[in-house]
Protein backbone atom coordinates (compact mmCIF):
# COMPACT_ATOMS: atom_id res chain seq x y z
CA UNK A 1 0.00 0.00 0.00
CA UNK A 2 1.51 3.76 -1.09
CA UNK A 3 0.45 6.96 0.65
CA UNK A 4 0.96 9.88 -0.34
CA UNK A 5 0.30 13.80 1.27
CA UNK A 6 -1.56 16.36 -1.16
CA UNK A 7 -2.08 19.68 0.09
CA UNK A 8 -5.35 21.16 -0.19
CA UNK A 9 -7.41 24.35 0.43
CA UNK A 10 -10.74 24.78 1.84
CA UNK A 11 -12.84 26.81 -0.03
CA UNK A 12 -15.93 28.57 0.63
CA UNK A 13 -17.75 29.55 -2.63
CA UNK A 14 -19.24 26.62 -4.30
CA UNK A 15 -21.15 26.46 -7.99
CA UNK A 16 -20.23 25.99 -11.26
CA UNK A 17 -19.14 29.87 -11.32
CA UNK A 18 -16.91 29.62 -8.55
CA UNK A 19 -15.51 26.03 -10.41
CA UNK A 20 -14.47 28.36 -13.25
CA UNK A 21 -12.92 30.46 -11.78
CA UNK A 22 -10.82 28.11 -9.58
CA UNK A 23 -10.30 25.88 -12.93
CA UNK A 24 -8.76 29.22 -14.72
CA UNK A 25 -6.40 29.91 -11.72
CA UNK A 26 -5.07 26.59 -11.87
CA UNK A 27 -6.46 24.76 -9.39
CA UNK A 28 -9.04 21.65 -8.84
CA UNK A 29 -12.18 21.71 -7.13
CA UNK A 30 -12.66 19.22 -4.72
CA UNK A 31 -14.62 17.64 -1.95
CA UNK A 32 -13.40 15.27 1.18
CA UNK A 33 -16.68 13.69 2.64
CA UNK A 34 -17.09 10.48 5.00
CA UNK A 35 -18.34 8.68 7.86
CA UNK A 36 -18.08 10.77 10.96
CA UNK A 37 -17.47 14.15 8.69
CA UNK A 38 -19.10 16.97 7.48
CA UNK A 39 -18.13 17.29 3.62
CA UNK A 40 -16.10 20.22 3.42
CA UNK A 41 -15.13 21.82 -0.05
CA UNK A 42 -11.67 21.76 -1.16
CA UNK A 43 -8.99 23.62 -3.81
CA UNK A 44 -6.09 21.76 -5.05
CA UNK A 45 -3.15 22.92 -7.11
CA UNK A 46 -3.97 21.11 -10.55
CA UNK A 47 -0.14 21.11 -11.42
CA UNK A 48 0.66 19.40 -8.20
CA UNK A 49 -2.26 16.47 -8.44
CA UNK A 50 -1.57 16.40 -11.92
CA UNK A 51 1.83 15.27 -11.17
CA UNK A 52 0.94 12.88 -8.40
CA UNK A 53 -1.48 11.07 -10.18
CA UNK A 54 0.89 10.40 -12.96
CA UNK A 55 3.29 8.56 -10.69
CA UNK A 56 0.49 6.88 -8.78
CA UNK A 57 -2.19 4.56 -8.99
CA UNK A 58 -5.77 7.20 -8.37
CA UNK A 59 -7.52 4.12 -6.91
CA UNK A 60 -5.31 2.48 -4.66
CA UNK A 61 -3.27 4.94 -2.68
CA UNK A 62 -4.25 6.44 0.32
CA UNK A 63 -3.44 10.31 0.37
CA UNK A 64 -3.09 12.27 3.25
CA UNK A 65 -4.62 15.25 2.57
CA UNK A 66 -3.98 18.71 4.48
CA UNK A 67 -6.32 20.57 5.78
CA UNK A 68 -5.33 23.71 7.13
CA UNK A 69 -3.05 22.97 9.81
CA UNK A 70 -5.25 19.28 9.53
CA UNK A 71 -4.75 16.24 7.89
CA UNK A 72 -7.11 13.27 6.90
CA UNK A 73 -6.58 9.58 5.47
CA UNK A 74 -8.69 9.47 2.27
CA UNK A 75 -9.17 7.24 -0.58
CA UNK A 76 -9.85 9.24 -4.27
CA UNK A 77 -13.69 7.91 -4.92
CA UNK A 78 -14.17 10.41 -8.04
CA UNK A 79 -11.77 11.47 -10.87
CA UNK A 80 -14.15 14.03 -13.15
CA UNK A 81 -12.06 14.42 -16.02
CA UNK A 82 -12.53 16.68 -19.25
CA UNK A 83 -13.82 14.17 -21.95
CA UNK A 84 -10.51 14.86 -24.53
CA UNK A 85 -8.54 17.20 -23.09
CA UNK A 86 -7.92 14.90 -20.20
CA UNK A 87 -7.57 18.05 -17.60
CA UNK A 88 -8.75 17.31 -14.41
CA UNK A 89 -12.22 19.18 -13.51
CA UNK A 90 -13.20 18.14 -9.90
CA UNK A 91 -11.93 15.12 -7.39
CA UNK A 92 -13.74 13.49 -4.75
CA UNK A 93 -12.19 12.14 -1.53
CA UNK A 94 -13.22 9.72 1.15
CA UNK A 95 -12.19 9.75 4.59
CA UNK A 96 -11.31 6.65 5.88
CA UNK A 97 -12.04 5.28 9.42
CA UNK A 98 -9.74 3.62 11.33
CA UNK A 99 -11.01 -0.26 11.85
CA UNK A 100 -13.64 0.10 8.57
CA UNK A 101 -13.57 -1.51 5.68
CA UNK A 102 -13.73 -0.16 2.38
CA UNK A 103 -14.26 -1.04 -1.03
CA UNK A 104 -11.64 -0.30 -3.62
CA UNK A 105 -11.37 -1.56 -7.58
CA UNK A 106 -8.35 -3.09 -7.91
CA UNK A 107 -6.51 -3.25 -11.35
CA UNK A 108 -5.97 -6.42 -12.97
CA UNK A 109 -2.38 -6.94 -14.76
CA UNK A 110 -2.01 -9.79 -17.20
CA UNK A 111 1.96 -11.60 -16.36
CA UNK A 112 3.45 -13.48 -18.99
CA UNK A 113 2.33 -14.25 -22.93
CA UNK A 114 0.32 -17.42 -23.01
CA UNK A 115 1.10 -20.62 -25.00
CA UNK A 116 -1.51 -20.11 -27.14
CA UNK A 117 -0.66 -16.73 -28.49
CA UNK A 118 2.98 -17.83 -28.80
CA UNK A 119 3.01 -21.05 -30.26
CA UNK A 120 -0.80 -21.48 -31.69
CA UNK A 121 -1.48 -17.19 -32.83
CA UNK A 122 -4.50 -16.68 -30.47
CA UNK A 123 -5.42 -13.75 -28.96
CA UNK A 124 -5.57 -12.89 -25.54
CA UNK A 125 -8.63 -11.35 -24.61
CA UNK A 126 -8.65 -9.85 -21.39
CA UNK A 127 -12.58 -9.49 -20.47
CA UNK A 128 -12.17 -8.02 -16.67
CA UNK A 129 -9.97 -5.08 -15.96
CA UNK A 130 -10.40 -4.49 -12.24
CA UNK A 131 -12.12 -5.96 -10.24
CA UNK A 132 -13.78 -4.92 -6.82
CA UNK A 133 -12.80 -6.15 -3.31
CA UNK A 134 -13.26 -4.91 0.27
CA UNK A 135 -10.20 -4.59 2.62
CA UNK A 136 -8.57 -2.50 5.36
CA UNK A 137 -7.00 0.52 3.73
CA UNK A 138 -3.86 0.15 5.05
CA UNK A 139 -3.55 -3.31 2.90
CA UNK A 140 -4.92 -1.75 -0.26
CA UNK A 141 -2.95 -3.89 -3.03
CA UNK A 142 -1.52 -1.66 -6.05
CA UNK A 143 -2.73 -4.49 -8.41
CA UNK A 144 -3.14 -8.30 -8.92
CA UNK A 145 -0.88 -10.08 -11.18
CA UNK A 146 -2.72 -12.80 -12.82
CA UNK A 147 -0.50 -15.34 -14.51
CA UNK A 148 -1.12 -16.10 -18.24
CA UNK A 149 1.47 -17.94 -19.40
CA UNK A 150 0.52 -21.09 -19.29
CA UNK A 151 -2.94 -20.41 -20.65
CA UNK A 152 -3.40 -22.57 -24.31
CA UNK A 153 -6.22 -21.68 -26.96
CA UNK A 154 -9.98 -21.75 -25.72
CA UNK A 155 -8.91 -21.58 -22.00
CA UNK A 156 -9.37 -18.72 -19.57
CA UNK A 157 -8.91 -17.70 -15.77
CA UNK A 158 -11.92 -16.96 -13.66
CA UNK A 159 -11.94 -14.92 -10.68
CA UNK A 160 -11.60 -17.86 -8.08
CA UNK A 161 -8.47 -19.11 -9.71
CA UNK A 162 -6.82 -15.53 -8.49
CA UNK A 163 -4.28 -15.82 -6.21
CA UNK A 164 -5.46 -12.84 -3.82
CA UNK A 165 -3.24 -11.17 -0.57
CA UNK A 166 -4.45 -11.78 2.49
CA UNK A 167 -7.12 -9.66 3.66
CA UNK A 168 -8.80 -9.10 0.66
CA UNK A 169 -12.10 -10.35 0.05
CA UNK A 170 -13.44 -10.29 -3.75
CA UNK A 171 -17.11 -8.82 -3.94
CA UNK A 172 -17.33 -10.16 -7.54
CA UNK A 173 -18.93 -13.69 -8.62
CA UNK A 174 -16.26 -15.77 -8.43
CA UNK A 175 -17.34 -17.48 -11.83
CA UNK A 176 -16.63 -14.50 -13.77
CA UNK A 177 -14.16 -14.79 -16.61
CA UNK A 178 -10.66 -12.66 -16.72
CA UNK A 179 -9.53 -13.44 -19.89
CA UNK A 180 -9.76 -15.97 -22.08
CA UNK A 181 -7.31 -17.26 -25.57
CA UNK A 182 -9.11 -16.65 -28.38
CA UNK A 183 -8.00 -18.64 -31.62
CA UNK A 184 -7.15 -17.19 -34.23
CA UNK A 185 -9.65 -15.38 -36.66
CA UNK A 186 -9.63 -16.33 -40.05
CA UNK A 187 -8.37 -13.74 -42.18
CA UNK A 188 -11.35 -12.08 -44.03
CA UNK A 189 -11.30 -11.23 -47.26
CA UNK A 190 -12.52 -7.66 -48.05
CA UNK A 191 -15.21 -7.63 -50.67
CA UNK A 192 -15.49 -4.28 -52.25
CA UNK A 193 -18.88 -2.76 -52.12
CA UNK A 194 -20.93 -2.81 -55.22
CA UNK A 195 -21.15 0.57 -56.09
CA UNK A 196 -24.43 1.84 -55.44
CA UNK A 197 -26.26 -0.93 -54.46
CA UNK A 198 -26.21 -0.26 -50.72
CA UNK A 199 -27.29 3.33 -51.55
CA UNK A 200 -30.18 2.66 -53.04
CA UNK A 201 -31.16 0.18 -50.49
CA UNK A 202 -33.50 2.23 -48.12
CA UNK A 203 -34.69 0.36 -44.66
CA UNK A 204 -38.08 -0.25 -44.27
CA UNK A 205 -40.00 2.62 -42.55
CA UNK A 206 -41.92 1.96 -39.38
CA UNK A 207 -45.22 3.47 -40.03
CA UNK A 208 -46.95 5.04 -37.32
CA UNK A 209 -50.20 2.98 -36.17
CA UNK A 210 -52.74 5.76 -36.15
CA UNK A 211 -51.82 5.41 -40.46
CA UNK A 212 -52.30 1.96 -40.02
CA UNK A 213 -55.42 2.64 -38.53
CA UNK A 214 -56.48 5.31 -40.63
CA UNK A 215 -55.70 2.93 -43.90
CA UNK A 216 -57.72 0.30 -42.43
CA UNK A 217 -61.17 2.44 -41.83
CA UNK A 218 -60.66 3.44 -45.23
CA UNK A 219 -61.49 0.12 -46.52
CA UNK A 220 -64.33 -0.45 -44.57
CA UNK B 1 -21.92 -0.57 -45.21
CA UNK B 2 -23.50 0.12 -42.08
CA UNK B 3 -27.08 1.45 -42.32
CA UNK B 4 -30.16 0.97 -39.70
CA UNK B 5 -32.57 -2.04 -40.84
CA UNK B 6 -35.78 0.01 -40.08
CA UNK B 7 -36.39 3.68 -39.37
CA UNK B 8 -39.25 5.72 -37.98
CA UNK B 9 -38.87 8.56 -40.72
CA UNK B 10 -36.73 8.58 -44.06
CA UNK B 11 -35.38 12.01 -44.32
CA UNK B 12 -33.91 14.07 -41.11
CA UNK B 13 -33.69 17.59 -40.65
CA UNK B 14 -29.90 18.91 -40.87
CA UNK B 15 -29.43 19.68 -37.61
CA UNK B 16 -26.64 21.78 -35.91
CA UNK B 17 -23.64 19.96 -33.70
CA UNK B 18 -23.16 21.82 -30.56
CA UNK B 19 -21.34 20.85 -27.50
CA UNK B 20 -18.65 17.79 -26.31
CA UNK B 21 -19.33 13.98 -25.96
CA UNK B 22 -19.71 12.93 -22.52
CA UNK B 23 -20.65 9.34 -22.89
CA UNK B 24 -19.14 7.25 -25.21
CA UNK B 25 -15.67 9.17 -24.98
CA UNK B 26 -13.70 6.68 -23.07
CA UNK B 27 -12.23 3.41 -23.97
CA UNK B 28 -14.43 1.16 -22.59
CA UNK B 29 -13.62 -2.22 -24.55
CA UNK B 30 -10.27 -2.45 -26.23
CA UNK B 31 -6.79 -1.25 -24.99
CA UNK B 32 -6.24 1.23 -27.83
CA UNK B 33 -8.89 3.89 -29.26
CA UNK B 34 -9.41 6.49 -31.85
CA UNK B 35 -10.98 10.10 -30.52
CA UNK B 36 -12.84 12.49 -32.39
CA UNK B 37 -11.50 15.99 -31.86
CA UNK B 38 -13.92 17.69 -33.65
CA UNK B 39 -18.12 17.76 -34.34
CA UNK B 40 -18.75 16.21 -37.81
CA UNK B 41 -20.85 13.73 -40.01
CA UNK B 42 -18.97 10.22 -40.46
CA UNK B 43 -20.28 8.58 -43.53
CA UNK B 44 -21.19 4.79 -43.44
CA UNK B 45 -18.42 4.90 -46.58
CA UNK B 46 -15.92 6.93 -44.22
CA UNK B 47 -16.53 3.85 -41.12
CA UNK B 48 -16.35 0.94 -44.00
CA UNK B 49 -12.85 2.74 -45.18
CA UNK B 50 -11.27 2.93 -41.79
CA UNK B 51 -12.52 -0.82 -40.66
CA UNK B 52 -10.72 -2.16 -44.03
CA UNK B 53 -7.94 0.06 -43.28
CA UNK B 54 -7.75 -1.11 -39.43
CA UNK B 55 -8.30 -4.41 -40.02
CA UNK B 56 -6.00 -5.21 -42.62
CA UNK B 57 -3.34 -3.26 -40.60
CA UNK B 58 -3.80 -5.85 -37.49
CA UNK B 59 -4.15 -8.54 -40.08
CA UNK B 60 -5.00 -11.75 -37.75
CA UNK B 61 -4.12 -10.17 -34.55
CA UNK B 62 -6.83 -8.16 -33.04
CA UNK B 63 -10.09 -7.07 -32.28
CA UNK B 64 -11.59 -4.06 -33.45
CA UNK B 65 -14.88 -2.14 -32.28
CA UNK B 66 -16.89 0.71 -34.03
CA UNK B 67 -18.62 2.74 -31.53
CA UNK B 68 -20.63 4.78 -33.77
CA UNK B 69 -23.22 4.08 -36.18
CA UNK B 70 -24.76 5.64 -39.18
CA UNK B 71 -28.28 6.14 -38.28
CA UNK B 72 -28.82 9.90 -40.22
CA UNK B 73 -29.81 10.03 -43.51
CA UNK B 74 -28.85 12.73 -45.56
CA UNK B 75 -30.63 13.90 -48.91
CA UNK B 76 -29.45 15.33 -52.36
CA UNK B 77 -31.26 16.69 -55.15
CA UNK B 78 -30.58 15.09 -58.09
CA UNK B 79 -28.13 16.83 -60.89
CA UNK B 80 -29.35 20.00 -62.79
CA UNK B 81 -32.46 20.44 -60.98
CA UNK B 82 -34.25 23.71 -59.93
CA UNK B 83 -34.49 24.84 -56.49
CA UNK B 84 -38.05 23.94 -54.79
CA UNK B 85 -40.05 20.56 -55.21
CA UNK B 86 -39.52 19.53 -51.94
CA UNK B 87 -36.98 17.62 -50.30
CA UNK B 88 -34.39 15.28 -51.95
CA UNK B 89 -34.18 11.80 -51.70
CA UNK B 90 -31.76 9.72 -48.97
CA UNK B 91 -28.50 9.50 -50.54
CA UNK B 92 -26.22 8.38 -47.85
CA UNK B 93 -25.57 7.71 -44.13
CA UNK B 94 -24.23 9.26 -41.38
CA UNK B 95 -22.90 9.44 -37.64
CA UNK B 96 -23.13 12.93 -36.11
CA UNK B 97 -19.67 13.07 -34.08
CA UNK B 98 -19.10 15.32 -31.57
CA UNK B 99 -16.13 15.93 -30.25
CA UNK B 100 -14.35 13.29 -27.47
CA UNK B 101 -16.32 10.62 -29.29
CA UNK B 102 -14.49 7.22 -29.16
CA UNK B 103 -15.11 6.27 -32.58
CA UNK B 104 -12.90 2.88 -33.06
CA UNK B 105 -11.68 1.03 -30.28
CA UNK B 106 -8.35 -2.31 -30.46
CA UNK B 107 -7.47 -4.72 -28.62
CA UNK B 108 -4.84 -7.74 -28.90
CA UNK B 109 -1.94 -5.70 -30.35
CA UNK B 110 0.99 -4.03 -29.47
CA UNK B 111 1.16 -0.16 -29.42
CA UNK B 112 2.90 0.38 -31.98
CA UNK B 113 0.94 -1.25 -34.40
CA UNK B 114 -2.36 0.18 -33.11
CA UNK B 115 -1.18 3.71 -33.46
CA UNK B 116 -0.30 2.81 -37.05
CA UNK B 117 -3.27 1.33 -37.73
CA UNK B 118 -5.45 4.31 -36.20
CA UNK B 119 -3.39 6.55 -38.13
CA UNK B 120 -4.59 4.73 -41.31
CA UNK B 121 -7.86 4.74 -39.85
CA UNK B 122 -8.06 8.62 -39.26
CA UNK B 123 -7.00 9.18 -42.72
CA UNK B 124 -10.31 8.15 -43.85
CA UNK B 125 -12.35 10.24 -41.61
CA UNK B 126 -13.56 13.59 -42.05
CA UNK B 127 -13.11 14.76 -38.74
CA UNK B 128 -10.21 15.28 -36.64
CA UNK B 129 -9.13 12.69 -34.16
CA UNK B 130 -6.18 11.42 -32.13
CA UNK B 131 -5.08 7.55 -30.71
CA UNK B 132 -5.72 7.26 -27.38
CA UNK B 133 -4.63 4.45 -25.13
CA UNK B 134 -6.62 3.10 -21.61
CA UNK B 135 -5.20 4.34 -18.78
CA UNK B 136 -2.78 1.32 -17.12
CA UNK B 137 -2.42 0.85 -13.12
CA UNK B 138 0.88 1.84 -12.20
CA UNK B 139 2.58 -1.20 -11.80
CA UNK B 140 5.79 -0.48 -10.39
CA UNK B 141 4.68 0.72 -6.52
CA UNK B 142 3.35 -2.45 -5.13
Amino acid sequence: MATEVLIAHPRAETGKGAARKLRAAKQVPGVVYGHKREPQSLALDARDLQKMLDRVSADTTVFELRIDGGTARTLIRDIQRHPFKREILHIDFQELVAGELVTVDIPLVLVGTPVGVRLSGGMLDQVLRTISVEVDPGNIPNHIDVDVSNLDLHQSIHIRDLTLPAGVEVLENEGETICVVAPPRAEVEVVAPVEGADATAEPEVIRAKKEEEDAEAAKK
Amino acid sequence: MLSPKRVKFRKMFKGRTRGIATRGATVAFGQFGLQALEPGWVTNRQIEAARVALTRHIKRGGKVWIRIFPDKPVTKKPAETRMGKGKGSPESWVAVVKPGRMMFELEGIDRKTAERAMGLAAAKLGVKSKFVAREEAHTDAS
